[in-house]
This record gives C-alpha cells, sequence and structure tokens, in this order.
C-alpha cells in the first residue's frame, strides 16, 4: 500500500500551494498516471477517500480525484521501432530482445487542483 | 478555481535528496543505499564489513525498520555510529527522514555512510535518498524468481549481492538463472554472491567499496 504514502505527498504539495494561495477548500485534483509507475489507480482513489475523511487538510467531503492514464510508449534502442511495452522491461515486437527505452508511460504527476477561498458548496464536518 | 500545478508526485522527497546528495558530495562521503526484503542478512553483511573496513575507513549507519532500535544497537556494539529511523508503520525511508538525521553526523570525519532501508522490495526502490549507490541483498532460500518478480528494484541497483551462499547445497537456488535474469533487466548491474556467515565472497564487496571510497577522495583533490 505505498499509495497511501504516495498520497501524503499529493495531499501535502496541494496543501503548501493552498496556503500560499489563501484556499481553504479543494474540492478536485487531477493527476497523470503513467501505466508503467507502478501506482494503482484504484489503491489512489483508496486513498484519497481516506484522506478527505481526515480534518488535517483542505479537501472536501465531496472533493473529486481525476486519474488521467498516460499510455506506455517504448522506443527500440536497436530497430528504432516505437510500441506500447507491456512492462518495464519493453520487448521489441521485432527484434523480441528487452531493448526498449521507455519513454512515455512512468510519470506521476498532479497536473491541477480545483478549490476555493470560501465556504460554497461545501458539505462536511 | 483551477490552479495548475504540474508537478511531479516525488517532488518534496526529491528536493530533499538533491540537498542530501549535495552534502554527500562536498564532504566526499560515499553513501550506499542498501535494500532487500526483510531478512536477506542485511545487517549482517553491514556487521562483517564495518568488522574488516572499521581500521580503514570511519563509518556511519542509518538504520531504518518499522520499530525498535534492534539493528542500530547491532551496529553500535562494533563501535561505529548507528542512528534508527523508526518509520511507524511506513514502508520505505525517503529523503526528507535521511535529512532529518544528517546533523546527528560528523562529516567532516566520516569516509562512508550505509543506510540500511526498510526490508521490502517494493516501496524503498521508488525513493531517491541522495545516495550515490543503490545496492539490493537477495538471499537464497528467497528463491532465483525475485529479480524478475521485483524488476522496479533491480532494474535501479547496479550491484546485486546474493547472500547465503553457503546454503546453496541445500536449497535449489539457480545462480547462473539469476545472473541471467539480472542481465535482462539492467545489464549494466553485477551479481555478486557471498556469504556474511562464512565470509565467502566478502573480499570482492569490500573491494568495491574501497574502490568507491578512492573515487569519493580524488573527486575532492580534483576540485
Amino acid at each position: 500500500m505505498h499509495e497511501m504514502a504516495l498520497m501524503g505527498e499529493i495531499v501535502q504539495l496541494i496543501e503548501q500551494d493552498a496556503q500560499m494561495k489563501k484556499i481553504k477548500y479543494v474540492k478536485k485534483v487531477e493527476l497523470l498516471v503513467g501505466t508503467l509507475s507502478n501506482v494503482l489507480p484504484d489503491a489512489l482513489q483508496f486513498a484519497f477517500d481516506v484522506y478527505k475523511m481526515q480534518a488535517n487538510n483542505s479537501l472536501t467531503m465531496d472533493a473529486e480525484l481525476i486519474i488521467h492514464i498516460e499510455k506506455a510508449k517504448a522506443v527500440c534502442a536497436i530497430c528504432g521501432s516505437q510500441y506500447e511495452p507491456v512492462t518495464k522491461i519493453a520487448q521489441c515486437p521485432t527484434c523480441l530482445l528487452p531493448s526498449g527505452n521507455i519513454v512515455e508511460g512512468e510519470t506521476f504527476r498532479i497536473l491541477a487542483y480545483e478549490g476555493s477561498l470560501t465556504h460554497e458548496n461545501y458539505i462536511g464536518s | 478555481m483551477k490552479i495548475t500545478l504540474e508537478v511531479d508526485v516525488l517532488t518534496n522527497n526529491n528536493r530533499a535528496a538533491a540537498f542530501n546528495r549535495q552534502l554527500f558530495e562536498e564532504t566526499n562521503t560515499l553513501v550506499i543505499n542498501i535494500m532487500s526484503s526483510p531478512g536477506a542478512g542485511k545487517t549482517t553483511i553491514l556487521e562483517k564489513t564495518i568488522e574488516t573496513l572499521a581500521n580503514e575507513f570511519r563509518i556511519g549507519v542509518i538504520e531504518g525498520d518499522l520499530a525498535t532500535e534492534k539493528d542500530a544497537d547491532r551496529i553500535r556494539a562494533l563501535g561505529a555510529q548507528a542512528v534508527q529511523i523508526n518509520t511507524h508503520g511506513g514502508c520505505h525511508l525517503d529523503a526528507r527522514m535521511i535529512a532529518a538525521v544528517l546533523p546527528q553526523f560528523d562529516f567532516q570525519h566520516l569516509d562512508i555512510l550505509f543506510i540500511e532501508n526498510v526490508g521490502n522490495l517494493v516501496c524503498p526502490s521508488g525513493y531517491d535518498l541522495g545516495q550515490q549507490h543503490k545496492v539490493a541483498v537477495l538471499s537464497v532460500p528467497e528463491g532465483n524468481d525475485k529479480i524478475p518478480k521485483y524488476p522496479t528494484m533491480f532494474m535501479r541497483t547496479e550491484l546485486v549481492l546474493l547472500n547465503k551462499i553457503d546454503l546453496l547445497p541445500y536449497l535449489d537456488f539457480d545462480v547462473e538463472q539469476a545472473k541471467e535474469d539480472l542481465s535482462c533487466i539492467h545489464p549494466q548491474s553485477k551479481l555478486l554472491p557471498l556469504s556474511a556467515k562464512t565470509g565467502e565472497g566478502m573480499d570482492e564487496w569490500l573491494h568495491w567499496i574501497r574502490e568507491g571510497v578512492a573515487r569519493c577522495k580524488k573527486q575532492s583533490i580534483s576540485q
């Protein structure tokens, strides 16, 4: 369950930014998660729901988590062909060798969040 | 209102790792992050390593565990400085935990800092601590399927110590298969069979450390 620790990082980064901007309520968080980033979207959603229940952050009870998925892309170091690898050991479908350099799919970023300075539509304790 | 952040989730960790790395480089300290499953023998390897190298180098150790000072006590018994980090349930060490204990070491009088990570083949591999080298320990009783089963760990470690080779006659561990799996996942990595218990193979590991220290010192002369 390292998604719990990673969600802790996400909440902390958003809190840092929200405090600077004096945002009190965070209602939506958008992430970009690569299929090879070793992060499970379901576990992230679970962790997000756990953090929403806690009073020590700005997430509202109805806050939404949007996970955009980044597909994996590898370029074979031998033949140069581009393909979508299934695992981190990116086997080239042409050369049949684990020769791929992964160029996309390992991303794990916070893209954006939505927040407000006031209490509007805020449900929860 | 929508706020665009566009930051890596591990931004705070990576910032702390950069801070640690700068300190290690400025003080020419060799820092090795050692990772493995629980029970692979990280602490025993460190004990044997310190016993031999204590006369040559000034060594410090950071021990990471969920609970207890047991590992740090084992290191302290050898006369080396050890600082224990308890993660209280956390499955890995992160760079901020390391940064928080660094002031306890006197880096002007330290040649090597070993960081023994929490026993876990998954999470510790994702966190940069600022170390120059990542080393994995795999032990014979775990079986040789661990390298392909936990690729994120073995893709990121430049050296894999295969510990407990004194048990090879009694178990089905296939060393050649493990070497082949490793070369497939990470061709630049090296598998080094040893037994911390009998001492077999330890010389090559100690040689690797001595070379690492020499590289750190050389950098200081050229600067």
